[in-house]
């Protein structure tokens, strides 16, 4: 099954909040 | 390979994203250094007018077209990503009155711009399309209602010009407006939320005015989304009934599929946020993370807004949806207004 956009929206931004929180991502300034 | 395609178009949404939060801090920078009192304009104009620019004297060039597009894409991770700057009380009482709002809304968009489609002589389903575009989400309902009620594809465009035209316009219109009211900066969130056509407008209108009335734009916007299967599914039954386009036979499946998902994952995120799951500078990191997300968001929304293409559509789809977002304007300001108090705006 291929899957939308709409659903890599939500699994690209969830794994990042993973490496976030692993602290696996350097600090994000703004 | 797809993502190699796309990769020069995201990188320019990048740059031109960029430059605006650079030109906005040098400016910033200058009148501090030579103690000069400098209007602060917003990374969020700069990266549109730079968009724009570009889209309306050179065009963009046909390399970057497939990155450019990818723009709603990171509109949707930014969304997900700013759920962690919501508690969920907050998102089941605003985004419970937003629904409530909506629903309002729509029956007063549907009805008067049902009236104003058959005084300017529009062909009734291009009338529908514009309703379901200035009532719920602009160029993404279009689109989806387009199919579900087999509109024509000039329909589609004219409608989709006259939306995108319509939001080019709030995106200036409302913040300005929202100063001249002296609204707070959540009255204006969810009034740019609630009446700013298309999510990145909506957005960006928001973040015009604060990152505090972004924040709020994104939860009423995400709130107006949820509806859009609701809506089409409606349009659809009322066409099959007239026997002008297909019966929907499964309609829960229809539903969940029209239903946008980054909707969901913005929920899980603000859950997450709710239970403490993150540390403060976690929670500070994702919050930035939502940032870049929207920064190339608005340079998207520059360069895909191709002012010589709309003025090819025709003034009449325009004249419709101006007054329509009118009324929607000042019925969207008056019930937020008016809820103000309960809502602890």
């Amino acid at each position: 099954m291929k899957l939308s956009l709409d659903w890599w929206s939500v699994i690209l931004a969830l794994a990042a909040i993973g490496l976030v929180m692993a602290g696996a991502m350097p600090h994000i300034p703004w | 390979m797809n993502l190699l395609r796309k990769l020069p178009g995201i990188l320019l949404l990048a740059v031109i994203g960029y430059a605006g939060k650079f030109t906005e801090q040098s400016i910033a920078a200058y009148g501090k250094a030579h103690h000069t009192a400098l209007p602060n304009i917003e990374y969020v104009l700069w990266a549109i007018i730079f968009g724009l620019l570009i889209a309306n004297t050179v065009r963009v060039p046909a390399l970057f077209r497939p990155g450019v597009d990818t723009y709603e894409f990171w509109l949707k991770i930014g969304i997900v990503f700013l759920g962690v700057r919501f508690v969920v009380g907050d998102v089941v009482k605003l985004g419970g009155a937003s629904l409530l709002f909506v629903a309002i809304e729509l029956g007063v968009s549907i009805a008067l711009m049902t009236w104003l489609g058959k005084k300017f002589q529009l062909s009734p389903k291009l009338t529908s399309l514009l309703a379901i575009g200035s009532s719920i989400c602009g160029v993404s309902a279009i689109i989806a209602a387009k199919g579900a009620i087999d509109a024509d594809d000039e329909d589609a465009s004219y409608a989709m010009a006259a939306v995108l035209a319509l939001g080019a316009f709030s995106l200036f219109a409302f913040p300005a407006i929202g100063h001249a009211l002296g609204m707070n900066d959540k009255m204006f969130g969810m009034w740019a939320g609630l009446a700013v056509d298309n999510t990145a407008e909506a957005t960006a209108a928001g973040t015009l005015f604060s990152d505090t009335a972004g924040k709020f734009a994104v939860l009423a916007k995400t709130a107006r989304n949820a509806t859009i299967g609701f809506v089409v599914l409606g349009y659809a039954i009322y066409w099959a009934k007239q026997s002008q386009a297909k019966e929907i036979a499964r309609k829960g499946a229809f539903l969940w599929e029209k239903f946008p998902k980054f909707v969901l994952g913005f929920l899980l995120v603000s859950l997450m946020a709710t239970l403490g799951w993150f540390t403060k500078p976690q929670a500070a990191d994702i919050a930035n993370l939502s940032r870049w997300a929207f920064l190339l968001t608005f340079a998207g929304v520059g360069l895909r807004t191709d002012l010589r293409e709309m003025k090819k559509q025709g003034m009449r789809p325009f004249v419709v949806g101006a007054i329509g977002e009118f009324a929607i304007a000042g019925l969207t300001l008056a019930m937020i207004v008016g809820a103000a108090p309960l809502l602890g705006l």
